[in-house]
C-alpha cells in the first residue's frame, strides 16, 4: 500500500503529483528530492532505491532520466512497490508511446487518469495496458518520436538496421496512426545482456547472459499466438549447482540455467515441444526472462598492453577483435579503462584510415575512452596511447590502470543461440496475414578485460 | 495533490506566479458555465486543463471551486474526470465548497453507465470531510450491490475510505460484515481482494477496542478463508496474489500434508516474472516449513535459480530489492550458497548499494574451497578505482582472513596490499594485519617484515596509524627501528590531530620500554611529559597512569602493559543472531532492506 505517487523532472519539479492518502506530509517531493541530490555529500555514490527519512519511506526508480517515486509510511514489500513503479512507467509508456518529461508534461491529464485507475487509496487495482482501456478516456498528444532519445529496449533496433519501421516502437496502444487504420503488427524481440570477465590472460573468469523475450503486439482481436523456441532447449533444475551442466556443451544444445514467464503465457506444451502460448496482452511486456551461465564464445576478444617508455612515459595499446560473422555488423561500440591518477597527458595513435573514432582523455576521472561507431565481424582494430606522467610511477604499472571495460550494441546477433523458431498467430480469416517482426540484439552488461 | 507549500516557492520563468491567472480563469469558466453553445466543451477541456496544471505545479486554483462545479454538468466524461480530479484535491480544505459537488456526485451515483457510477463513487469518498459521511452511507451501500464490478471494486475502497474519515459511521452501517461476505462470495476476484485490503486494514485498527474485531481478524488466517483464497489464486492479479500470499505466509497449517499441498499449489508462482510475487511465494515456503529442517533446506535450493534470475533480468532497483533478500537467505545459510559464489562477483557498472551487499555476501559464503577464488577476485576490486568499495574488498578479505583456519594464502595477499602504495589500500591493509595477527599471533614474523619497511610518514588515517604504533609496540623486540619510529612520532606529538593515535603512542612506547629499555628510555620520558600536557582528558589520564604506575612498581607495570598474550579466537560479530533470526520473520519487508526489524528501528513503522 503506498501513500503518495509522484514523477519529478531531472530538476526536481513535479510532472504529477497524486496523494492517495493523505498520510504523508505535503513537502514529501521536496525532500526526497533534497535527500537524492545530496547523497554523494554523505560519502556514498548514489541514492538507492529504498530510504527512510523522518518515519517515510520513499522508493524509486529512474526512467529515462525521470524519478517516479512512491512514499509510504507502512513496512511494505519493496520489491512489490519498486515492480509497481516499472510498472506504471511502462502503462504510461504504452498509452503514450513516447515516454520523457515532454511527453508526459504534455499528456499529464491523460496520466491523472491513469493513475486514478491503476491505484485507488493506495492499493493497486490494475495495472493492465489492456484492462485499463476501458475505463480511460482521453486521447494521447503523441509528441514526435523521431527527435528524442530512443527509450525502450526495442528502440536500440531503430540504430543498426533499416528494415523496420520507424514508428513501431514508438507508437501508441491507443492512437490511431496518421492513415487512420491500425496497422496490424507484432513485434517480438529478443534482447541479450552479456556480461564477461576475462583474466589477464585473457581466459574467461565468469560469463552470463541475461535474456529476456520482449512482446509488443498491436494485434486487434487478441489472437492466440504460439512462440516455438529451439526443441533441444534444456532448462536447469532448481537448486543444482550450475557449473553441473557445463557437460552437456558439447551437444550444441542451448542451456539455461533458470528461466521465468509472464501471467499470460501457458506452458501446456513446453516440456513437450519448447511452445510457449499465450493471448498477448496490449503494450510492451516480457514474455519470458532468461539466465544462462553456459559458456559462450564472447564476441569480442581484448588484448591490452601497458608498458613503462622511460621515466614518466608509459604505452597502452588496446586491441579489439570482433568474432562474429562479417554479416553482422556492431555498433556504438565504446572502450573505457582508468589510467594512473598522476596522468597528465595521453596522445592516441589510430591506425591509418580509421574512420567513425573517436578518441578522448577524461581528465576528471583519469580514463581513457575510445568510441567506435560500428565493428564488422571478422575486423580488428586498435588503440595506441603514449601516456605522460607527472610523478615516476612506483613498482608495478599495470597494478594502476584498468581494467578495461567495453560497452556495444549487436543487432541481429545473440550470443545464446535461443531462438524463436517460429511465430504462429490463430487466423481469424484467411486473408488476415499481420506483419511479424522477430529480432535479436545483443548488447555488453558488464564487458571486462583485467590487466 | 500538489503541495500548496511550493506556491511560496519562487516561481521559475516558465511557471506564472499565480493570481492574475487564478481570476482569468475565473472569469472564462464563468462565461462557459452557461453556455449550451456547440463545441463547449471542447472549451471546457482546454480550460480544465489549465486548472488542474496549476494545481500540479503547485499553485492554489481553489478559488474557483465553484466555477468548477457549475461547469461539471455535463455528459463529456472526460470533463467529468477532471472535475472529479479537482474536488477530490481541493474538498478537504474547503469543506463548504465541498458540499456544493454533493448534489451532482450523488446523482452521478445513479447514472446509467456504470463508468460513471463508479467514478462519482470513488470521487465521493474521496472528499475526506467528515461532516459530509452522512452521504456517503446511501451511495456505498448500493454501490457494493451493484452489478457491476468496476463500481463494486469502488464501492469496497470507498467503505475503508469511509472508515478512516469516520469509523463508528462505517462500523454502524455494518459495512465490515458486508465487505466479508463479498469477500467469500464475490465472483470478481479485484473485488475479493479489495475486500481483503480493506478487512484487513479495518479489522486491524479495530482489534485494540474490540475483542470481536480481534476475533474477526484471526478469522482471515482460519483454513476455510485460505484455502477459498488459494483455490482462486490465479484468478487475481498479480498485485492481489502478493496480498493473499502475505495473507498466506501467516497460516500455521495441521499437518505436513497440508504444508505439501499448499507448496505444491504455489510451486509454479516461482516461476513469474513478477519479482514481488516469487518473493511472497518465497516467504510463504520458508515460514511453512520453518520446523523442518530437511525440506526448509530443500526450499532454499528451490528458489536459489529464481532469485538469481530475478536479481539479473528487470531494473537494478528491482533487482536491489531481491539482492537485499537474497543477502539476508546467504548470511542465515551461506553453505547453500557456497557453490554460487560466482553470482557475487561485482559487475562493473553496478550501483554501490549493489556491490556492497555482493561484498558480504562473498565474505559469508567463503569456504575452504572456494576461498582462493574468493580472494583473487576481491583482490582485483581492491586496485579499483572506485575507492570505498575498493576498501569494503579489502575489509572483506580481512574477513575471510579472520573467519578461516587455513590463511596462508591471504596473509600473502594481504601483505602484496602494503606492498601497492596506494594510501588508502595501505591503511585498510594496516588495520586487517593488526586483526589477524592477534588472531594467528604465528604470523607475526611474515607480517612484521613487510610492516617494518611502511613508512609512518605515508600512513595518515587515524585508525591505520594507530594500527602501525600498535605493532611498533607489540612487535618492538623484532622491529629494529622501532624505538626510533616511536621517536620520532613523539616528536610530532602536538601535530598529530588524533587522540586514538595519541593514545596508542603512549602504550607502544611503554611496551617498547619494556623490551628494549636502553633505546626507548628517553622517548619513554618525552612521551609521557608530552602525555600529561595533552588537553584531550583520556590521553592525559593515561599518561598519569602508566607515570604513577612506574612510580610505584616498574615490574607491575610491566605486567600491565605486556602481560602473556592469548590469541582471540572469535571477534564480536556486529549483529546478533537473534536480530537477523528477526529480520527474517519480516521477510519481504522494508525491515529486510533496512537490515533492521521494526521493534529495534526508530522508524516507527505501523502495521
Amino acid at each position: 500500500m503506498i501513500s503518495q505517487f509522484f514523477v519529478l523532472s531531472q530538476r526536481g519539479d513535479n510532472i504529477v503529483f497524486r496523494d492517495y492518502r493523505g498520510e504523508v506530509q505535503k513537502g514529501s517531493a521536496e525532500i526526497f528530492f533534497r535527500k537524492v541530490k545530496f547523497w554523494k555529500d554523505d560519502g556514498e555514490e548514489e541514492a538507492p532505491p529504498v530510504f527512510n527519512v523522518d518515519g517515510v519511506n520513499y522508493f524509486h526508480v529512474k526512467v529515462v532520466g525521470l524519478l517516479f517515486v512512491a512514499t509510504t509510511r507502512v513496512n511494505v514489500s519493496p520489491s512489490l512497490v519498486l515492480e509497481l513503479l516499472q510498472r506504471i512507467a511502462r502503462v504510461i509508456k504504452d498509452y503514450l508511446g513516447v515516454l520523457n518529461e515532454d511527453s508526459l508534461r504534455k499528456n499529464f491529464v491523460l496520466v491523472y487518469e491513469l493513475l486514478d485507475e491503476v491505484i485507488d487509496f493506495g492499493y493497486v487495482q490494475t495495472t493492465s495496458t489492456e484492462v485499463l482501456k476501458s475505463y480511460v478516456f482521453n486521447e494521447p498528444i503523441v509528441v514526435d518520436a523521431a527527435r528524442l532519445q530512443p527509450l525502450s529496449p526495442a528502440a536500440i533496433f531503430m540504430q543498426g538496421t533499416k528494415r523496420m519501421p520507424g514508428t513501431a516502437v514508438t507508437k501508441s496502444v491507443v492512437a490511431n496512426e496518421p492513415g487512420g487504420r491500425k496497422r496490424e503488427e507484432i513485434f517480438v524481440d529478443i534482447i541479450e545482456k552479456i556480461s564477461v570477465t576475462f583474466s589477464s590472460s585473457g581466459y574467461i573468469l565468469t560469463s552470463e547472459i541475461d535474456g529476456t523475450i520482449q512482446m509488443k503486439s498491436y494485434l486487434t482481436g487478441n489472437p492466440e499466438i504460439r512462440l516455438a523456441l529451439n526443441d533441444d532447449l534444456l532448462i536447469g533444475k532448481g537448486g543444482r549447482s550450475i557449473y553441473d551442466y557445463r557437460s552437456s556443451t558439447g551437444s550444441g544444445a542451448v542451456v539455461l540455467d533458470d528461466c521465468n514467464f509472464h501471467e499470460s503465457v501457458r506452458l501446456d506444451s513446453f516440456d513437450v515441444d519448447r511452445t510457449l502460448s499465450l493471448v498477448p496482452p496490449d503494450g510492451e511486456f516480457p514474455v519470458m526472462n532468461y539466465r544462462m551461465t553456459q559458456e559462450f564464445k564472447p564476441p569480442f576478444r581484448i588484448n591490452t598492453l601497458v608498458e613503462e617508455a622511460g621515466a614518466l612515459k608509459a604505452e597502452v595499446i588496446i586491441k579489439i577483435s570482433a568474432e562474429f560473422s562479417a554479416s553482422i555488423t556492431a555498433n556504438t561500440i565504446v572502450v573505457e579503462m582508468p589510467l594512473p591518477k598522476y596522468t597528465t597527458r595521453v596522445s592516441f595513435g589510430l591506425e591509418p584510415g580509421a574512420v567513425g573514432q573517436r578518441t578522448d582523455f577524461k581528465e576528471a576521472n583519469r580514463r581513457l575512452e575510445w568510441g567506435l561507431k560500428k565493428i564488422v565481424g571478422g575486423s580488428e582494430h586498435t588503440l595506441r596511447a603514449k601516456l605522460t606522467f607527472s610523478q615516476e610511477s612506483h613498482g608495478n604499472i599495470t597494478k594502476e590502470v584498468g581494467p578495461v571495460n567495453m560497452t556495444f550494441t549487436i543487432p541481429m546477433y545473440n550470443a545464446s543461440k535461443l531462438q524463436v523458431k517460429y511465430l504462429q498467430i490463430a487466423k481469424k480469416s484467411s486473408t488476415y496475414n499481420p506483419y511479424r517482426w522477430v529480432r535479436y540484439v545483443t548488447q555488453a552488461n558488464s564487458y571486462v578485460a583485467r590487466i | 495533490m500538489a503541495p500548496p507549500a511550493q506556491a511560496h516557492r519562487s516561481p521559475s520563468p516558465s511557471q506564472p506566479s499565480g493570481k492574475g491567472e487564478v481570476s482569468d480563469l475565473k472569469s472564462q469558466l464563468r462565461q462557459l458555465a452557461g453556455s449550451r453553445a456547440p463545441g463547449i466543451d471542447d472549451s471546457k477541456r482546454e480550460l480544465f486543463k489549465k486548472v488542474i496544471s496549476y494545481m500540479t505545479i503547485g499553485i492554489d486554483v481553489s478559488a474557483v471551486f465553484g466555477e468548477m462545479v457549475m461547469c461539471s454538468a455535463t455528459s463529456d466524461i472526460v470533463l467529468k474526470k477532471m472535475c472529479y480530479l479537482y474536488v477530490g484535491n481541493y474538498a478537504k480544505v474547503n469543506p463548504d465548497l465541498a458540499l456544493l459537488t454533493i448534489n451532482f456526485l450523488q446523482r452521478d451515483c445513479k447514472d446509467e453507465d456504470p463508468m460513471i457510477r463508479g467514478l462519482a463513487l470513488r470521487s465521493l469518498c474521496s472528499l475526506r470531510v467528515a461532516n459530509l459521511v452522512e452521504y456517503l452511507v446511501g451511495p456505498l451501500g448500493l454501490g457494493l450491490k451493484d452489478n457491476n464490478s468496476y463500481v463494486r471494486t469502488v464501492a469496497v475502497i470507498g467503505v475503508l475510505k469511509l472508515y478512516h474519515i469516520s469509523a463508528p459511521t462505517c462500523i454502524d452501517a455494518d459495512f465490515p460484515p458486508t465487505l466479508k461476505h463479498l469477500m467469500l462470495n464475490d465472483p470478481d476476484p479485484q473485488v475479493v481482494a479489495n475486500c481483503l485490503s480493506a478487512l484487513q486494514e479495518i479489522w486491524s485498527l479495530e482489534a485494540s477496542t474490540s475483542e470481536e474485531a480481534s476475533r474477526e481478524r484471526e478469522a482471515l488466517i482460519s483454513k476455510p478463508v485460505i484455502y477459498y483464497l488459494l483455490n482462486r489464486i490465479k484468478e487475481f492479479s498479480e498485485w492481489a496474489q502478493c496480498l493473499v500470499l502475505e495473507l498466506v505466509a501467516k497460516y500455521v497449517p495441521l499437518d505436513s500434508n497440508e504444508i505439501f499441498d499448499i507448496m505444491n499449489l504455489l510451486e509454479d508462482r516461482l516461476q513469474h516474472a513478477n519479482g514481488a510475487v516469487v518473493l511472497s511465494t518465497i516467504k510463504v515456503f520458508l515460514h511453512l516449513t520453518l520446523s523442518m529442517t530437511d525440506v526448509h533446506q530443500q526450499v532454499y535450493e528451490r528458489i536459489k535459480a529464481p532469485l538469481l534470475t530475478l536479481v539479473s533480468s528487470g531494473s537494478p532497483e528491482q533487482s536491489y530489492a531481491v539482492l537485499s533478500h537474497l543477502h539476508i537467505l546467504v548470511m542465515r545459510a551461506p553453505f547453500i550458497f557456497a557453490s554460487d559464489y560466482k553470482h557475487f562477483y561485482c559487475q562493473y557498472n553496478e550501483p554501490s548499494y549493489v556491490k556492497k551487499l555482493k561484498l558480504e555476501m562473498l565474505t559469508a559464503v567463503a569456504n575452504e574451497s572456494n576461498t582462493y577464488e574468493i580472494v583473487t577476485e576481491l583482490c582485483e576490486y581492491a586496485a579499483n578505482v572506485d575507492i570505498p568499495i575498493a576498501r569494503e574488498s579489502i575489509r572483506a578479505v580481512g574477513k575471510i582472513a579472520l573467519q578461516q583456519y587455513d590463511v596462508n594464502a591471504i596473509v600473502d595477499r594481504l601483505l602484496q596490499f602494503l606492498e601497492m602504495e596506494k594510501d588508502y589500500v595501505t591503511a585498510e591493509a594496516l588495520v586487517l594485519v593488526k586483526d589477524l595477527l592477534r588472531k594467528y599471533p604465528q604470523w607475526s614474523h611474515d607480517c612484521i617484515a613487510v610492516v617494518g619497511s611502511i613508512s609512518s610518514q605515508n600512513v595518515q588515517e587515524p585508525k591505520a596509524k594507530a594500527a602501525l604504533i600498535w605493532m611498533l609496540g607489540e612487535y618492538s623486540q623484532d622491529m629494529q627501528d622501532a624505538p626510533y619510529i616511536l621517536e620520532s612520532l613523539t616528536e610530532n606529538w602536538e601535530e598529530e590531530p588524533s587522540a586514538e593515535v595519541r593514545l596508542h603512542l603512549l602504550t607502544a612506547v611503554m611496551k617498547c620500554f619494556f623490551k628494549r629499555p636502553p633505546e626507548t628510555q628517553k622517548v619513554l620520558g618525552a612521551a609521557l611529559a608530552a602525555g600529561l600536557a595533552d588537553f584531550h582528558q583520556d590521553v592525559h589520564d593515561r599518561a598519569l597512569f602508566y607515570h604513577r604506575l612506574l612510580q610505584y612498581n616498574v615490574s607491575v607495570a610491566e605486567r600491565v602493559v605486556n602481560p602473556p598474550k592469548q590469541a582471540v579466537s572469535v571477534f564480536a560479530d556486529t549483529q546478533s543472531s537473534e536480530i537477523k533470526d528477526r529480520i527474517f520473520d519480516e521477510f519481504n519487508s522494508l525491515s529486510v532492506v533496512y537490515q533492521k526489524v521494526t521493534t529495534m528501528s526508530k522508524i516507527g513503522f505501523h502495521h
